[in-house]
């Protein structure tokens, strides 16, 4: 049942990484999620994670909040770790049964590997966390400005996503009430096989479509008697800004992909007799 | 000045209008009016007689199909500026209208529904779309941003999200939206019809300021009488056509006429009807505090009189039925253990009575909602749950107290409680019902719920359930049944819907704001339908209402729900006696209430009646006494 006021998953206090420009930390993410990939060896990958840990305490956000978001990804992960210890690959075997072979490389690669994905969706998660839908919209708009040198309909698709936002939690409220009404009926939506919920659906989906249609008509005369007439000599009323926290921002992930891309090429000397035990290969 | 107000601003010349499909009908049949500028119109008339057609050809969303509309002297039939007269240096004051679509910038509408009208998440940025679209500078939209917000009293709301905010301050966001593209005129198209009366109250103070101080010319499309008294201004419309023209003090003199236009009179018309029927010659006035001045002056001062009788108290130790409802310590919190959680319920007790018409007030947001969806199980008490289980109870503190709710033979705190059949026996109608119609015919959508309960009736049996309670509802079981409910009309889809309730017979009905959105004689026959249902099919009525007026001429008992809790609970003529504290709450009183403190100012008590009729007869009663005296 959807049952939350809210939607998404932004946590609201004030901090350091709330305040940051949406568009910084959505470049920030990307060049995160490069430098994960780009990492070769486990002090590249404990680079990212000292970058991690230092946004989330920086966000204020709840460690749990933060964890809670790989529970989506959990089984995924469980199951992608094992098909990897199983079947990567490598050289110096350890243990063998059927067609299950173990070497050391892929117990190397199973751990950065999980911790990896580990990274990433906690990355990702802070990014909702700390963003509000509204200000990631407006961070992907200017972002794609450029865009709109080759036509692209930027604006319109930017409007389409505020839009879309916006009528979330409206039609959240519309189905929660149509669900209740149709349960005061008498329907059944929790028991039944698969046949009998999908039929059981039906007597929900028909009044929200009618009555998105029926809003989505009277939002297009309010705008039309609000002067809208496309992107055509419109102007923005919100402009985003940098400060000095989005040249911090910038600062410490260009420093990480550095950092990374020197581990990758310098890793072997620093202490040659592990280095080994900690690259993937 | 005087010259600049008699300007016309708006200029209808035998303008028709229908929409296609429509056959011939005409929404708008040879409409003729003419606005002024600064003036504030309002426009009323039953659902379809052409009001909000008037609103679209005014703001070019329509075209009239022959006749000329002029705004702002600028034909919007033709497409072209009306007249070689309209040289610039005459019209200083005026704006010049370059083409159709520049209108929307001088005329500005705000609609019905408040959630259909804001496209953005923040208000501020919703605010800015107006100026946004005509292409002002970022610094312009900033301050109007602010001058608009501040004329709706909103300022403090500039970052918040729409969608939080109640009825009325959404809609107030809508008026400041309008108004930041800075138009001459504002239409307000029914946009109080979905309010709540605070809501309500709340949008006609912006728009009477905007009228008074800004000098805006006010076009208010409405079917609450009370507002359009409020007007310069009143003109009536009946199918498609102006039927009635003048200060709104003449167009209620003429009561029978409106009635004949499916026009309700505004009640104090119909109390001021009764009382100079008994002869107490009093003039036609609009406002509860002069009709108060009116009676006092007929009456002897320092009556007194009061309905209660210490008899009145001993009703509470009555013998229990099947069907009482019983609440303890009722508590409920929205979205628990995330930082949105919100108590809706703190602790409420109450009993409705076998037989009652009660009545449950209060504001948006109260839980009042929340509070009713408990009565048949669509929220769970906590205990009757799936997973719930005995939390242990350190020793020495107190068992916490859970609640409980009864429901006739029903335990609802039980898991065991069979809660189909609770379902079936206690109706609930939803708040704009139509909109959860959803087959094909009526007959399918009546018997979804019949059908749902009992598997295995037969056919005979579901047909003559559902013609029953169609006719029950007041419509033609032959003529509807086989029709689409989505090709009726908004009385009869409401009709419809409720008769998809009341199918399986239920001894509760509770119905929530059952007459939200109809025009007043909707109000009225879904009241009469209420009634019919209470006598006939239905042991006890439960209405969630936020009009005072309404509790005060059906319940035989209401509670107030404030802040989660029920603040007060009886019947509605000792209910409403304890003004203070309601308006204290923010609620509304009664007009008879009104009127009662009016002429307490002159000295004249008058207490416990706030029936309208019984207000008049005990009015007439001491004016016949004096009299004879």
């Amino acid at each position: 049942m959807l049952n939350d006021v809210t939607f998404g998953q932004y946590y609201p206090v004030k901090s350091f990484v709330h305040k940051a420009d949406p568009r910084i930390k959505l470049l920030a993410l990307i060049a995160y999620i490069v430098a994960l990939f780009l990492a070769k060896n486990f002090y590249g990958l404990a680079l990212c994670f000292i970058v991690l840990a230092a946004t989330v305490i920086a966000s204020r956000v709840p460690l749990g909040s933060v964890l809670r978001s790989v529970k989506a990804v959990l089984v995924l992960l469980i199951f992608t770790a094992v098909l990897n210890l199983f079947f990567h690959g490598g050289e110096h075997l350890l243990a063998h049964w059927w067609i299950i072979k173990i070497y050391r490389e892929s117990i190397i690669f199973t751990v950065f590997f999980v911790f990896r994905l580990f990274f990433l969706v906690m990355g990702s998660a802070l990014l909702t966390l700390t963003t509000t839908p509204v200000e990631l919209t407006d961070g992907i708009e200017n972002l794609l400005t450029p865009l709109k040198w080759v036509r692209f309909p930027v604006h319109e698709l930017a409007l389409i996503m505020s839009i879309a936002l916006r009528f979330i939690p409206t039609l959240i409220d519309e189905t929660n009430r149509i669900i209740s009404a149709q349960k005061a009926r008498g329907a059944d939506f929790e028991s039944g096989n698969i046949f009998k919920r999908i039929k059981a659906v039906v007597p929900i989906l028909i009044p929200l479509l009618i009555s998105a249609f029926r809003r989505a008509e009277e939002l297009g005369d309010a705008m039309d008697a609000r002067c809208y007439s496309g992107s055509k000599n419109r102007t923005k009323y919100k402009k985003l800004k940098f400060g000095w926290r989005d040249l911090i921002c910038f600062l410490l992930f260009a420093a990480l992909i550095t950092g990374v891309v020197l581990f990758n090429v310098y890793a072997a000397q620093i202490w040659p007799w592990a280095y080994e035990f900690i690259r993937i290969s | 000045m005087s010259e600049e107000t008699s300007e016309n601003v708006i200029s209808f010349e035998n303008v028709k209008f229908s929409y296609p499909g429509a056959q011939g009908v005409y929404a708008l049949n040879g409409v003729s009016l003419t606005v002024r500028r600064g003036e504030f119109l309002s426009v009323i008339g039953h659902n379809g007689s052409g009001k909000s057609t008037l609103a679209r050809l005014v703001n070019g969303l329509l075209t009239a199909e022959s006749g000329k509309v002029c705004v702002f002297g600028y034909n919007l039939t033709e497409d072209k500026p009306e007249s070689e007269e309209s040289v610039p240096g005459q019209n200083n004051g005026s704006v010049l209208v370059k083409s159709a679509r520049d209108v929307r910038t001088h005329v500005g509408v705000v609609f019905q529904n408040p959630d259909n009208q804001t496209v953005a998440s923040i208000v501020e940025d919703d605010v800015a779309f107006g100026p946004e679209n005509i292409g002002i500078e970022r610094e312009e939209i900033g301050k109007r941003i602010d001058w608009a917000l501040k004329a709706v009293g909103m300022e403090e709301y500039r970052h918040a999200t729409p969608a939080r905010l109640s009825g009325g301050q959404k809609q107030r966001i809508a008026v400041a939206g309008v108004l930041a593209i800075k138009p001459e005129i504002i239409i307000l198209d029914e946009s109080t019809a979905m309010l709540d009366p605070k809501g309500r109250r709340e949008v006609m103070e912006v728009v009477r300021n905007l009228n008074k101080r800004e000098h805006m010319t006010v076009i208010l499309i409405t079917h609450f009488m009370e507002e359009a008294l409020l007007a310069d201004r009143t003109v009536v419309m009946n199918r498609g056509e102006i039927v009635l023209s003048g200060t709104p003090e003449e167009i209620f003199e003429s009561g029978d006429k409106l009635e004949a236009y499916n026009l309700c009179l505004p009640r104090i018309s119909g109390i001021i009807g009764a009382l100079n029927a008994a002869g107490m010659d009093i003039k036609p006035v609009l406002r509860s505090d002069e009709l108060a001045e009116e009676i006092s002056r007929k009456l002897p001062a320092g009556t007194s009189f009061s309905a209660f009788s210490d008899e009145d108290n001993t009703d509470e130790a009555e013998a229990p039925h099947d069907w009482d409802i019983d609440i303890k310590n009722l508590t409920f919190t929205y979205s628990k253990k995330s930082p949105f959680a919100t108590k809706a319920l703190k602790g409420v007790n109450l009993h409705i009575g076998e037989g009652e018409f009660f009545g449950i007030i209060g504001h948006t947001g109260s839980g009042k909602s929340t509070l009713v969806q408990h009565l048949n199980a669509l929220i769970k008490l906590p205990q009757a749950g799936k997973r719930y289980r005995k939390k242990r109870v350190k020793k020495g503190s107190p068992a916490p107290e859970l609640p409980e709710i009864t429901v006739g033979q029903f335990d609802l705190s039980s898991k065991k409680c069979d809660f189909k059949s609770l379902r079936a026996s206690v109706g609930m109608v939803f708040q704009y019902p139509e909109y959860q119609l959803f087959a094909e015919t009526v007959f399918a959508d009546v018997a979804f719920g019949l059908k749902n309960f009992n598997k295995n009736l037969g056919k005979e049996e579901i047909e003559k359930a559902v013609r029953d309670s169609i006719e029950m509802v007041g419509l033609d079981y032959n003529e509807v049944k086989d029709k689409s409910p989505f090709d009726l009309s908004g009385g009869q889809k409401r009709r419809v819907a409720i008769a998809g309730v009341i199918v399986t017979r239920p001894g509760i009905l509770i119905l929530d704001e059952p007459a939200a959105g109809l025009d007043p004689l909707g109000k009225k026959e879904i009241m009469e339908l209420l009634h019919k249902l209470h006598r006939e099919w239905c042991k006890t009525v439960i209405i969630v209402s936020h009009d005072m007026d309404e509790v005060a001429e059906n319940c035989t008992r209401a509670a107030v729900i404030a802040d989660g809790e029920v603040v007060m609970c009886d019947k509605p003529d000792r209910l409403f006696a304890k003004h203070d504290k309601l308006l204290s709450l923010g609620l509304d009183v009664p007009l008879t209430v009104k009127i009662c403190r009016g002429l307490e100012k002159h000295g004249i008590r008058i207490e416990g009646v706030c029936e309208p009729e019984k207000f008049a007869s005990v009015i007439t009663g001491i004016y016949g006494g004096k009299s004879n005296a």
